[in-house]
């Protein structure tokens, strides 16, 4: 059977935390100040930790550990759909409102979780409900309403 | 004595009914999170941390509520790692040796109860552990400089990485990111931006909060949506909740050792929980085994590593409340909560702030009773939440992890920002990158740097001045010990197990 472990996203990995590095680091030595109160100044934490990237980038490139299995592609797609999910709400919570919002992610997550849609956005419509009711009313954490629906 | 002084004027804080009412429901909640696989307590403090600050509750209230998740956490854990062979956290996995094997044995309910019971010894011996050396950690540590901050916070991070993952190079990088988001925004002392690119909403920094539920709770979404359908367990009858006084006076020693282990591997950076667990596990074996019973259903098994995960808990709260230098995720999530509280903790705490920290030691002691309350006559209505279905949990948790992203800033963008780190936090994960020390990095970072930049002011530029106290140098050793001795060790294990 063939190894489905890959080693080669490993070494990608170690290259991608390399080339941050050398990114950070290079953004780092831009953060000139000459105080004398602060001899360091605000570059040295960053150059730290862009060394410490380099440094293990390049061993995890040469030497991959462990090897990584990736789902396959159906739950893959699933799971770009989740995300697709999460971003649509970060733009549509301040025109549609947090129970439209809430409702359709909330509702299309549970069916990327195998749920039937009747009872995912039925339930999501609920708990939507429930949490306005919660934190706009018993917490005073204001949520938006919708500038769709108030204009 | 005066500690005991003290700690009556916290049961006076702990007992009054807003922080009886949120110590109930941090366990509560605590139990939940620690017992349902996929939720933890690092999420649950970082999605309640911007709820409780719009609520507008006072600081010693809110801390009450955060550490009664921490705790009550460990308790849970055990749940549904006995009934379901499925550890809620990392600290409960040596608990299914034996706690499972007695699930199967049809003895789920002694099981049950016996963690629930160490879980109390654990929890509430420690608690005197807390008010007995905290005081006195604070009272050395009030002459700390800032060189030996920075040498403690060398320690916290090199502890966390080399423990926290199963590698320590994978450890360093992830602190190493920690400490790179610490750095974006202006900078306090020049002023200058750093890492913006140009973004007006990244000038005050990485929220710790956007960044722990995105790295933590979506990514945890993103994981079991390649999980599911793989089919969850059946869950077994249990019996009766309970154990004889015969058990009781078996466990007993095993309980009190577990408990004194733990409290002490809590207090140290990185190790926390489940070391503490592995630990007393290992040692009991060596101690008490003498029929070779552990693994096969030994109610010993089950109490050393639950009253050895819920001391340490308590344990770590040490170095945070009194040196400020968290030495985990979830109490570097907790400290995140104080500094957003407006408070600072460090040696000072506990002179000025004796109702935040006496009150907090109190409030221990009663959410540790209504967790022995809640996991014993109780059990059975978590077990009920057990059965709750995936697609209805999950997507819930995601919905609560939005309000409180939203919460922070009142702004999408940072509902994106959560997003990006949710996709990173599934490749750290895939790649076996530990979240842990990001969020550490994150939150101890600013403290580090300003340390570091204030010691070297002092002294004009010259690095010396790192290595110039006793302290400062013991901790320096501490911090290469923790880096060297690690690795060594697993080496030799793999090598002894390889040749048995």
């Amino acid at each position: 059977m063939k190894d489905r472990r890959s080693e080669r996203s490993e070494r990608i990995a170690g290259v991608v935390i390399v080339v941050a590095g050398l990114a950070a680091g290079a953004e780092a030595m831009t953060f000139d100040v000459f105080f004398m109160v602060d001899p360091i100044g605000p570059k040295a934490l960053p150059l730290l930790a862009a060394a410490i990237f380099v440094l293990a980038g390049t061993i995890l490139a040469l030497r991959p550990q462990h090897g990584v299995i990736w789902p396959e592609r159906r739950i893959l797609l699933r799971m770009a759909g989740s995300v697709a999910a999460f971003l649509a709400y970060a733009g549509a919570l301040a025109p549609l409102g947090f129970f439209t919002a809430t409702t359709a992610v909330v509702g299309t997550l549970s069916t990327l979780f195998g749920a039937r849609p009747r009872y995912a956005f039925g339930a999501a419509a609920a708990l939507a409900t429930a949490m306005w009711f919660g934190f706009v009313y018993g917490l005073g954490l204001p949520l938006p309403i919708g500038d769709l629906w108030t204009r | 004595m005066d500690a005991l002084s003290h700690l009556m004027g916290g049961f006076a804080v702990a007992l009054q009914p807003i922080n009886l009412g949120l110590a109930f429901v941090g366990v509560l909640v605590g139990t939940f999170v620690g017992m349902l696989p996929g939720i933890g307590p690092i999420n649950a403090i970082a999605i309640l941390i911007p709820i409780t600050f719009a609520a507008g509750i006072p600081p010693e209230s809110a801390l009450i509520l955060l550490s009664g998740i921490y705790y009550g956490s460990q308790y849970g854990n055990s749940i549904s790692t006995i009934l379901l062979n499925v550890p809620g956290t990392a600290s409960a996995v040596v608990t299914a040796l034996d706690g499972h094997e007695m699930t199967k044995q049809g003895r789920g309910g002694p099981a049950l109860a016996t963690a629930a019971i160490a879980s109390f010894f654990g929890g509430t011996i420690s608690i005197f552990g807390l008010v007995l050396f905290a005081p006195l950690l604070a009272q050395w540590a009030v002459r700390f400089g800032p060189a030996e901050y920075f040498a403690l916070m060398i320690f916290a991070f090199s502890a966390l990485s080399s423990l926290a993952g199963d590698s320590l190079l994978r450890g360093l990088a992830s602190t190493a990111l920690g400490l790179l988001l610490a750095t974006v925004g202006l900078d306090p002392n020049s002023a200058i931006p750093r890492y913006t690119f140009g973004q007006l909403k990244l000038l005050d920094g990485m929220d710790f909060v956007v960044v722990t539920i995105g790295l933590f709770a979506v990514s945890e979404v993103l994981q079991l949506l390649e999980r599911t359908g793989a089919g969850s367990a059946a869950l077994q009858g249990y019996g009766r909740v309970m154990i004889s006084a015969r058990e009781f006076a078996h466990m007993f020693w095993t309980m009190l050792r577990g408990s004194v282990l733990g409290f002490f591997v809590g207090v140290l950076p990185g190790a926390g929980g489940t070391i503490a667990s592995f630990l007393a596990y290992s040692t009991e074996q060596r101690i008490v085994d003498r029929e070779g019973t552990f693994g096969t259903g030994d109610i010993r098994g089950v109490a050393a590593p639950e009253a050895a995960n819920n001391a340490a808990a308590t344990g770590a709260m040490i170095p945070l409340l009194t040196l400020g230098v968290p030495g985990s995720g979830t109490t570097a999530v907790l400290l995140g909560a104080l500094l957003g509280l407006g408070i600072t903790p460090g040696p000072l705490l506990i002179t000025e702030e004796p109702d935040l920290f006496w009150g907090l030691a109190a409030s221990m002691y009663v959410g540790n009773v209504f967790l022995l309350l809640l996991n014993l006559p109780l059990v059975g209505v978590f077990v009920r939440a057990l059965r709750l279905p995936q697609w209805f949990l999950i997507p819930g948790v995601a919905a609560l992890s939005f309000v409180a992203v939203y919460a922070v800033n009142q702004s999408g963008f940072d509902l994106v920002l959560m997003t990006a780190f949710g996709v990173l936090g599934y490749l750290m994960r895939k790649l076996r990158f530990p979240l842990a020390p990001v969020i550490l990095g994150l939150v101890l970072g600013p403290l580090m740097e300003k340390n570091l930049r204030r010691a070297m002011a002092l002294s004009g530029g010259e690095w010396a001045v790192l290595f110039d106290s006793p302290v400062a140098i013991t901790l320096w050793i501490m911090a290469i010990a923790s880096l060297t001795i690690p690795p060594i060790l697993a080496r030799r294990g793999a090598r002894g197990s390889a040749t048995r």
